[in-house]
């Protein structure tokens, strides 16, 4: 929602403020604003994003109304105060038969004469993203956008005045639009027609029925619709207007004559014309409003901070709640019909805090520490346990997708009298199905690292794999561990089982070319395990962790290199000194083999060094000058 | 060995040990041992050495030839597969003790667990596949609600079964199976899933963490501060926050968090949409339909929740530019020592 502020001053004339405070105002109230923009003669615009559950902040009018309780400032309407619709003998023909009308108004204006817009409203339309078309065209916009109330102006000479709001009976089932979009129609849609043709969808205009030159008989309508009707137009038509925006959000009823009177008043003064028929008014059910028992102190109890219940109460009567006294503290207060979004005493404790202002309440006061009883459940101790202990044993920590390719399935590892759980819109559709063992994510990852070349891996994943049977869905967390040396896995599994003090478990083993993967079930293992003992175990966080992962965006580069020296070295102490001289291009280094040459009494030391995210020239140039190979 | 043959083996061996590829590797070897290859040439000239010497040259230079085989056939097993060097050359390696690494996602949720169970938070968790009711319906998003609009979901059997898309949706099996054992205090980190695209900015698997406390008397204080303790626990104690009215429906009052842009420090740039605040995430006061559709008295407890996503803070803090990284094929860990 744009908002700009010389149109924004004619609900609020009063209003004096800067561009950045008005800004920063209308969030701190809840209409987040993203920036602001000078316009000319001081002027400026601001867009915000308009909270779903409320419709009314679509409009000026509505944000007027939030920034004059907030200033505490007067709000005025903009329409002319001598304007009125004249009494008429004149009936015009319109039927509903559709049940998701809530209410409709339509008027007629002969003699009327289509021009360009003025310049005002060229700016405002530009400003709004919408084309300026005509002064008829652009005003209903403007009273969209002022009130937020749909509304639209058909030329009567060519739709004649039997206007019928229905759900579509078939007459097209082809319609195009204003700007000349073709939509194909069903029968559900809601559409305003005459007794031969659709001349408009609830979401958009049609191109034929539209203001153009010519026209000099308009009727203007200002209608709400059931939110829900439009929403599954839009969706099936799909098709987004401003006019839909609006109308999917619970709009007020009660606004539409206030629209109408404005939106034929400024039509009237723009291009001349006279009133030509009484105006019609469809609204079957008048709209209820809630009555709230409301206690003044809530607020206070809620935010935690000292909130008058003066305060609170005149913060309710400026929104234009109707106020009835039940006691000293409690009062029986009815929220104005454009609030649709107030129904709870919890809603009218947001009103108050937000005016009073969130950034009273101090940001210091966390809560202190209480003894509660421990729920978490055993198995995030356990996890955690594990991927503790396989860091420790040299493991790196992967984390994949839980919905991989149907060809990353291993029907091997589908749990026996059970299949794998499919999604069913992804739009991801490469990816459909989640896996049923954590071994094809480690398979994936394997590819990859093989891709890059990084030497040496050993990782493990602990996430959740799935899969259904009799109609249920089951999901478990599983262990997965790659190493490409099968007797060093062996080991590690061996020293996790001693940590963990159990003997061994039920482990799914699998291999291909590269190495070794096992998996184990968690949610199994978890009920042999000693909780107590895993429980006790620290949980300080190791930071001295950090700072390792790497985003890879090129293949590793595995290079030797020979030294030759005359005395035996510590070899770890070597790469410890040629790391440094690498620097940060350095993924890893190894001493691959030792030569004592007995004829020279010379030791040979073949290195081998892998370099990262620097291109191979890069890499050989520092590997030949920190190796002296030049 | 003679001077020059020595030069030769130190020269090649340099060579070979840089080759990376299996053509450059034949390449050499023919240069040095093919028919009219280095090696050969040397026996020829053999006959220009002075006979008492020829013997002792000879097999020097056998030697050479030796040696220069076994090179070439030793860097042939790994330029065929780098991979398979370790295994096979496992004795013979030696590096330094390595340790193995925690997942950035996994240190960030630590960190937050850790902050959580100083003030005496249970961790807590829930299922992947969820039901409609308890990812929406209990969370005060009924059918059509314009909420369902915010998040398009992954759906395992439309419309009762999907992937949960908020960690809300933990929060309603936490407060049903809670009802009759409050107070409590929770944390859980959590993947969530909507149907998007992924790209290099965009996922469709997020990361999140909540926390819910239900207790007698809790506040907007109460949330606010504890919100703000986490956020300095993560950003450090200098971030600069502001709260403000914001809506979700699962709250009332809703709070939204907003961080001052680090980058332009609140005078607006493109990272924060030149807004100079960067939304960080949704919390309120539980609304009091979600505690009675848990069967808890809304006029008896009240409670706070709020939640935040973990991918865009664990990305700055490890250097990682592409979103799919943080659960991808190419987040390696650079090996360390012990
Ligand atoms: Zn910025």
């Amino acid at each position: 929602m744009k908002l700009i502020y010389s149109h924004l001053k004619k609900f609020l004339p009063s209003l004096d403020i800067a561009p950045q405070n008005l800004r920063d105002d209308l969030t701190m109230i809840g209409h987040f604003a993203n920036y602001y923009e000078k316009l000319p003669d001081n002027d400026f615009i601001i867009d915000l994003d308009i909270k779903a559950n409320r419709g009314d902040g679509l409009s000026y009018y509505g944000l007027a109304r939030d920034l004059s309780v907030y200033y505490n400032i007067p709000l005025v309407s903009p329409i002319d105060p001598d304007f009125n619709i004249p009494a008429s003998d004149y009936q015009l023909p319109i039927s509903v038969t559709s049940p998701d009308v809530r209410r409709v108004m339509a008027l007629k204006i002969s003699d009327t004469q289509v021009q360009t817009s003025p310049q005002w409203l060229v700016d405002f339309c530009n400003l709004h993203n919408i084309h300026s078309v005509n002064n008829i065209v652009d005003l209903t916009n403007y009273v969209m956008f002022m009130y937020g109330i749909p509304n639209h102006a058909f030329d009567a000479g060519i739709t004649s005045d039997s206007l019928i709001w229905e759900n579509n009976q078939g007459k097209n089932s082809e319609f195009t639009t204003l700007d000349g979009t073709a939509l194909k129609l069903s029968s559900q849609n809601l559409v305003i027609s005459n007794p031969t043709e659709v001349l408009s969808t609830d979401l958009v205009g049609g191109k034929k029925s539209g203001i153009n030159n010519n026209t000099n008989q308009i009727i203007l309508e200002v209608a709400v619709y059931n939110r829900v009707r439009i929403r599954k137009d839009s969706k099936e038509l799909k098709t987004v207007t401003e006019a839909s925006t609006r109308l999917e959000k619970d709009l007020d009823s009660n606004l539409i004559p206030t629209a109408m009177n404005y939106l034929a008043s400024l039509i009237i003064s723009s291009s001349g014309g006279h009133i030509s028929s009484q105006l019609y008014d469809y609204y079957p059910q008048v709209e209820s409003e809630s009555e709230i028992e409301f206690d003044l102190n809530m607020p206070a109890l809620y935010s935690g901070i000292d909130i008058p219940t003066d305060f609170s109460l005149q913060v309710l009567k400026q929104l234009g709640c109707s106020i009835e006294n039940i006691n000293n503290t409690t009062v029986q207060a009815t929220p104005p019909s454009i609030r649709k979004d107030i129904s709870l005493p919890e809603d009218l404790v947001e009103e108050v805090v937000r005016f009073f202002g969130y950034n009273k309440i101090p940001s210091t006061q966390a809560l202190s520490p209480k003894t509660l009883p421990d729920i978490t459940p055993g198995i995030l101790y356990l996890n955690l346990f594990i991927k503790k202990e396989l860091a420790q044993l040299g493991y790196d920590e992967i984390r994949s997708w839980p919905l991989i390719k149907q060809e990353s399935l291993i029907p091997n590892l589908i749990p026996q009298d059970s299949e794998p759980v499919y999604t069913q819109n992804s739009i991801n559709s490469d990816y459909p199905v989640l896996r049923t063992s954590i071994i094809s994510s480690l398979k994936s990852q394997q590819d990859q690292y093989q891709r890059f070349k990084v030497p040496q891996v050993q990782f493990f994943e602990i996430g959740k794999v799935f899969n259904q049977s009799q109609g249920q869905y089951h999901e478990n967390y599983s262990l997965g561990i790659y190493d490409s040396n099968q007797s060093q896995l062996s080991s590690n599994l061996e020293k996790l089982s001693d940590r963990l003090k159990i003997n061994g478990g039920n482990i799914q083993s699998y291999n291909d070319q590269t190495g070794f993967y096992v998996e184990i079930n968690l949610d199994e293992l978890v009920k042999s395990v000693d909780l107590a003992y895993i429980k006790d175990q620290p949980k300080s966080n190791d930071h001295e962790n950090s700072g390792h992962s790497v985003e890879l965006t090129s293949q590793i580069i595995t290079l030797d290199a020979n030294i030759i020296l005359d005395q035996q070295q510590d070899p770890r102490e070597l790469i410890k000194e040629y790391s440094q001289k690498i620097g940060e291009n350095l993924w890893q280094l190894i001493i691959s083999d030792i030569y004592h040459d007995p004829k020279s009494d010379k030791y040979r030391y073949t290195f081998r060094a892998s370099y990262y995210n620097i291109d191979d020239k890069t890499a050989k140039d520092i590997h030949l000058t920190v190796f002296n190979l030049k | 060995m003679n001077d020059n043959l020595n030069k030769i083996l130190n020269q090649y061996s340099n060579q070979i040990s840089l080759l990376t590829s299996k053509a450059e590797l034949e390449n050499i070897r023919v240069e040095l041992l093919g028919r009219k290859g280095i090696i050969n040439e040397l026996f020829q000239n053999i006959k220009n050495i002075a006979p008492e010497e020829r013997k002792n040259y000879g097999s020097e230079l056998n030697q050479l030839k030796t040696e220069l085989e076994n090179l070439i056939s030793q860097k042939s097993a790994t330029v065929t597969s780098t991979q398979q060097i370790s295994v096979s050359d496992q004795k013979s390696i030696i590096s330094l003790p390595k340790i193995g690494h925690l997942h950035p996602i996994t240190q960030t949720e630590e960190q937050l667990n850790n902050l959580f169970r100083s003030l005496g938070f249970s961790i807590y968790d829930g299922p992947v596949i969820v039901t409609d009711e308890y990812n929406f319906e209990r969370l005060n998003v009924p059918a059509n609600h314009p909420a369902r609009d915010m998040q398009d979901s992954l759906y395992i059997d439309e419309p009762q079964y999907l992937l949960r898309t908020q960690t809300s949706t933990i929060e309603s099996y936490l407060l049903e199976a809670s009802k009759d054992k409050l107070p409590i205090r929770t944390a859980f980190p959590g993947t969530t899933y909507r149907n998007e695209k992924v790209n290099r900015s965009n996922h469709f698997i997020f990361h999140q963490y909540q926390a819910v406390v239900v207790d007698k008397n809790i506040t907007m204080k109460d949330l606010i501060g504890t919100m703000d303790l986490m956020f300095k626990t993560l950003y450090g104690p200098d971030v600069v926050v502001r709260y403000r009215a914001k809506y979700y429906p699962e709250v009332e009052p809703g709070v939204g968090p907003d961080m001052q842009c680090f980058k332009c420090h609140g005078q607006g740039c493109p990272l924060c949409k030149h807004a100079g605040w960067i939304e960080m995430g949704g919390s309120g006061m539980i609304h009091p339909k979600v505690l009675a559709n848990a069967g808890i008295d809304p006029k008896e407890w009240r409670g706070f929740a709020f939640g935040m996503g973990l991918d865009r803070w664990t990305m700055a803090q490890n250097n990682i530019h592409d979103i799919r990284t943080l659960l991808g094929g190419n987040l390696a860990y650079k090996p360390s020592a012990k």
